[in-house]
């Protein structure tokens, strides 16, 4: 796996900016190094860098078979903030591809849980990409989302395609309704009876907010899914992204390194413990 | 092969090395301290100066005759292998697009003269996280590439050394470049074979039978009279077992979490990026800092903070060294030098900490034995 050195950066020109919610929204990028999609593995991440303030890590959101690198950022920090002010045609700085993503290999054949908590879907958007792409690479695909309110799920335009794809289910859920919400509300959790899921074959992609993370591999593992066949992906501070900062240590793991995606397995001591 | 040579030999060994292109950097007095620095010459060690440290105390006490008399003061090769800061990249801002103006470059290599074992095995133990397959730092490996390790065995054992228990030291036994004993009237010099000719026109003849005798009975009884210790051998397993112990709230409750252990510390290698803007070029430069895990914003980030509480933060300081470091490498992240505990201004002594949580994991694990229904 190629890794871009600490002091290397790409140049990254906006050709897109989506507005997703009213904090969040998806920048379409241009690599000055003609790099593609096809270059960022489903689950990695980049460091975006906005020139004399710094770096955040960001998950790739862009599927292999898209033109342009894709980033779905909430405005939550200093660097976040002045991403969100990026117009057409302006330009940042990209460091990466970064970390092991989602074991799809694994996945092939199953039942394949992609189980997302509001901005924990990026990183998994590839994977239903894949799955839309590729029917029957997947015995099935089941898409939960969950959001706190019908104004923060994201990407809505792609919810009819993925919906119509071979072998492709999606449930959404939000924790507060109101308005013409009509659908579920409960943390994603409260999908799970409604999902059909066969713990036998199934396996689970999930990301999201450490607490929903905990109770998804809690509720999971008591329906019978094995701890080895729940992949999740973990977010710390991170500065370096190369394996050498310290920020993301958890217990002896690295998440920029060992992951963002980890089996359950591997990380059950030390996730989720208070304080670790 | 062991050779003795004079203690004046050290003139002619530092002066080669400085031939050779070295940066040469040893132990040498500076403000009542004895730090590493840059060694112009034999004149510029700190010889004869004995150091005294306690937990949360370091003075000068007294002389000796001996070149090498002080143990560690508070700076490690970490100094110079993994700067405190350093400029990773410059770029500029010209309008049309941010351009990289340089990347970090240096051509200086280091010759560390009079480090200890322990600082040797400090060393070795970065470079499984700083030298990893596919994550080289850039910095650190550029330095540590050329860089050379000319240690003193400890024939003295600080008040705060547990080398002997860690297993790094007080003799170094291997990864040395020139490993020196200093005996009473001269000095023992261990060298490899490729490395003779740093001691070229310094006068040399075997070591005696004697003299080996008597060096290794100084390393001995330097391990013999060492006060500090790990109460287990290989403490690893109970430790990862331990972190819901008691014990990490009660050593805490005194922690300042000032970050000074992580600095004085051989191994810790946390740092942070930050960008410094010039408004003069409109450059910005990407510089590397320490930073540390007793940080209260180390691992903030937008999704919270998992290391809120104090406790939680020196745990993970004594944790990544007893139990998370040898689940990922095989190896302790500790050498046992002894200068978190001499630097902590409230004298926090890691070896009480560990030797603690062990007794107590020890005494919960007896009390459900005790119970054999639970």
């Amino acid at each position: 796996m190629s890794r871009q050195a600490l002091s290397a950066l790409t140049r990254g020109t906006v050709r897109g900016v989506r507005k997703e919610t009213p904090d969040t929204f998806t920048l379409l990028l241009d690599l000055g190094d003609r790099r593609t999609p096809a270059d960022f593995m489903p689950g990695q991440f980049n460091m975006l860098y906005v020139f004399g303030v710094g770096e955040v890590p960001i998950s790739v959101a862009s599927f292999r078979g898209e033109e342009l690198l894709m980033h779905t950022v909430r405005s939550v920090g200093t660097v976040t903030n002045l991403l969100t002010r990026l117009r057409v045609g302006e330009n940042l700085g990209v460091r990466g591809p970064f970390g092991r993503g989602w074991p799809i290999a694994e996945a092939e054949g199953k039942q394949l849980l992609v189980i997302a908590g509001g901005l924990g879907l990026p990183p998994l958007r590839p994977v239903i990409e894949e799955a839309v792409a590729k029917p029957g690479r997947f015995a099935e695909v089941k898409v939960l989302y969950g959001a706190r309110t019908p104004a923060d799920l994201i990407f809505t335009d792609e919810y009819s395609g993925w919906q119509a794809a071979d072998g492709c289910n999606l449930l959404l859920t939000v924790d507060r309704g109101g308005g013409d919400w009509k659908g579920n509300v409960g943390v994603v959790t409260t999908l799970f009876p409604k999902a059909g899921i066969d713990p036998g074959r199934a396996i689970a992609f999930v990301c999201g907010p450490e607490l929903m993370l905990k109770f998804t591999i809690l509720e999971l593992m008591k329906m019978g899914v094995p701890a080895g066949r729940i992949f999740i992906s973990l977010e710390r501070n991170m500065s370096c992204a190369s394996g050498t900062c310290g920020h993301c240590q958890l217990g002896p793991f690295l998440i920029c390194r060992d992951g963002p995606v980890f089996s359950y397995t591997k990380v059950r001591d030390f996730f989720p413990r208070e304080g670790v | 092969m062991h050779f003795a040579g004079a203690k004046g030999s050290i003139s002619g060994l530092i002066l080669n090395l400085q031939r050779r292109g070295f940066t040469v950097v040893g132990p040498s007095l500076s403000e009542g301290v004895v730090r590493l620095r840059e060694l112009k010459g034999a004149r510029d060690l700190a010889s004869g100066v004995v150091d005294v440290q306690g937990s949360g105390s370091y003075a000068l006490g007294g002389e000796s005759s001996f070149l090498f008399a002080s143990v560690n003061g508070p700076d490690s090769p970490k100094k110079y292998l993994h700067p405190a800061e350093v400029e990773l990249s410059k770029f500029v801002d010209k309008g049309n697009g941010v351009e990289l103006v340089s990347v970090f470059h240096s051509d200086r290599k280091y010759a560390f003269f009079g480090i200890r074992p322990c600082d040797l095995r400090g060393v070795e133990v970065m470079d499984r996280t700083m030298l990893m397959p596919g994550f080289e730092d850039p910095v650190y490996s550029t330095f540590r590439d050329d860089s050379i390790f000319i240690v003193v065995n400890c024939t003295r054992a600080g008040e705060n050394c547990f080398c002997a228990s860690m297993g790094t030291g007080p003799a170094a036994e291997s990864g040395y470049d020139v490993a020196i004993t200093e005996l009473p009237e001269n000095l023992l010099f261990s060298i490899p074979e490729s490395n003779m000719g740093l001691f070229q026109g310094i006068e040399l003849r075997a070591a005696t039978e004697e003299e080996l005798r008597e060096g290794e009975e100084m390393v001995q009884h330097a391990r013999e009279k060492m006060g500090r210790r790990i109460s287990e051998n290989d403490p690893a397993r109970q430790m990862c077992a331990a972190l819901d112990s008691k014990v990490w709230g009660k050593v805490s409750e005194k922690c300042l979490a000032c970050g000074n252990c992580t600095m004085v510390c051989p191994t810790c290698f946390c740092n942070t990026i930050v960008d410094r803007t010039d408004l003069k070029d409109g450059s910005a430069s990407r510089i590397r800092v320490w930073d540390s895990c007793l940080s209260k914003d180390f691992v903030y980030s937008a999704g919270g903070n998992p290391r809120q509480q104090r406790t939680a933060r020196y745990r993970q300081f004594v944790m990544h060294k007893f139990a998370y470091w040898p689940d990922e490498f095989g190896t302790y992240g500790c050498v046992g030098c002894g200068r978190c505990i001499t630097w902590c201004p409230v004298g926090i002594d890691i070896t009480d900490t560990v030797n603690s949580v062990l007794k107590d994991q020890q005494g919960a694990a007896k009390s459900v034995e005790a119970r054999p229904d639970v």
